[in-house]
């Protein structure tokens, strides 16, 4: 059994995208996942804290397997993480995973409604079944 | 056409500040200085979006921290762009010590009345900031 | 290896225990400066209390007691009684953290220090306080304890 020191944890990585709804969704999307359905097996990367140089961050992303989510097909989140630390073992677009379950993006970026928390429930189970998919591989 | 005021916020989930940040830019564009504030993605200008990078050279920028890591200016700065003006979350939560927030992502009253207290203070900002530039 | 420091990462978290100080179980530290004792709060303990907005620090020339209260940290998420490690008078308290209190949580085994005491029986009570080598392990094991209520 490993040490709890030595825990094999997943990194998710949200892009927080200011611009547009998706990214609401991606912020309320991953914090599901790191509170709720796998508070155990994940922890949160700060996308901007890891561009400014802070080496836990990009030491933790070069270490552990991470999970890239983006809003759009910019993947801002997805290429970043590449460049510093390395390729990220899943990479999730949100308007793509949407766009295939046809469900359509939140309205507002300021506020969610009741549709949009069947989205972030939806993008969470996403997020949490590549955890899992990375677990069991070790 | 007056040009737009750039307001980059930090991106941050880990902590309140990132979202209270958030959310009193979204205040500004959608209902105190819709005429004159717009935002874009930080991960776009960390990414070299050519379309971000035109935005954030060509406009005055302000940047919104969550605390003292300042990631939003850094990285604004890292981008080659001066920032014209910046401001801390963790300093307006100084100067209003009874609202704290109920969650990381899903503020509460007490949050939403710093939000608001925030949002007035960068519209002020970007009042000094414009005054500059005439 | 670091010099300076004994350390340990968990997550994406470094925790440092600063070499040569002397640790109270209640997460302060003290170090002799020049006939006074230095006190300030261990990393482990800023990490997990988050960005310090407002510090009470006692004022020069107040007794305090080893032990007992010296002020109050508070940051969004808690609010925290600091402890003093030795019991004196406080000669001087780190006017940096009026305008700064986030120096407790950048540097808070140098600059982040709070105050020095004039102690009152140092030969004392430094002897109920632990080295880094003895400190370092039971902060190990809180971290474990605070992670696992996840």
């Amino acid at each position: 059994m490993l040490e709890p020191f030595k825990q094999i944890k997943v990194g998710i990585i949200p892009c927080n995208g200011e611009e547009i709804c998706e990214g609401t969704l991606t912020r309320f999307a991953c914090r599901k996942v790191l509170d709720t359905l796998r508070p155990n097996d994940t922890v949160t990367i700060c996308l901007p804290l890891f561009i400014a140089g802070d080496k836990g961050e990009q030491n933790f992303a070069k270490t552990f397997p991470t999970i890239t989510v983006d809003g759009c097909e910019k993947r801002c989140s997805a290429k970043s993480t590449e460049k510093l630390s390395g390729k990220p073992r899943h990479s999730i677009v949100i308007s793509d995973l949407l766009r295939k379950q046809a469900i359509p993006p939140p309205r507002s970026r300021r506020t969610l409604d009741e549709k949009d928390e069947a989205a972030i429930d939806l993008v969470a189970q996403e997020i949490a079944a590549r955890v899992d998919e990375i677990l069991k591989k070790g | 056409m007056q040009k737009k005021v750039v307001i980059l916020p930090c991106s941050g989930i880990g902590k309140a500040y990132g979202e209270m940040g958030r959310q009193a830019i979204y205040e500004l564009i959608e209902d105190l200085r819709a005429e004159d504030v717009t935002t874009t993605c930080l991960g776009r200008l960390m990414i070299e979006d050519p379309d971000t990078k035109e935005l954030v050279q060509g406009n005055q920028v302000i940047t919104v921290d969550g605390c003292a890591k300042d990631c939003a200016r850094k990285n604004v700065e890292f981008a080659g762009k001066a920032v014209d003006g910046a401001l801390r979350v963790i300093d307006i939560f100084k100067d209003n010590r009874d609202l704290k927030p109920e969650g990381i992502l899903r503020l509460g009253e007490p949050g939403f009345k710093l939000v608001h207290i925030l949002a007035q203070k960068l519209a002020e900002e970007i009042d000094r900031v414009r005054r500059k530039e005439e | 290896m670091n010099e300076e420091f004994l350390e340990v990462t968990y997550d994406k978290f470094v925790f440092r225990v600063m070499k040569g100080y002397l640790y109270h179980p209640e997460e302060c530290w003290a170090k002799e400066d020049g006939g006074l004792i230095k006190v300030g709060v261990t990393d482990y303990l800023q990490k997990i209390a988050g960005d310090v907005a407002f510090l009470e620090l006692p004022e020069a020339g107040k007794e305090v007691s080893r032990d007992g209260g010296a002020g109050t940290m508070e940051t969004i998420k808690t609010s925290i009684m600091l402890i003093s490690p030795v019991g004196g008078i406080i000669k001087e308290v780190n006017g940096g953290l009026d305008e700064n209190p986030q120096l407790v949580n950048t540097d808070p085994y140098g600059e982040g220090w709070l105050f020095k005491v004039e102690p009152g029986n140092w030969e004392g009570d430094k002897k109920l306080l632990m080295d880094a080598q003895t400190y370092f392990p039971r902060m190990k094991d809180k971290i474990k304890e605070e992670m696992s209520k996840k």
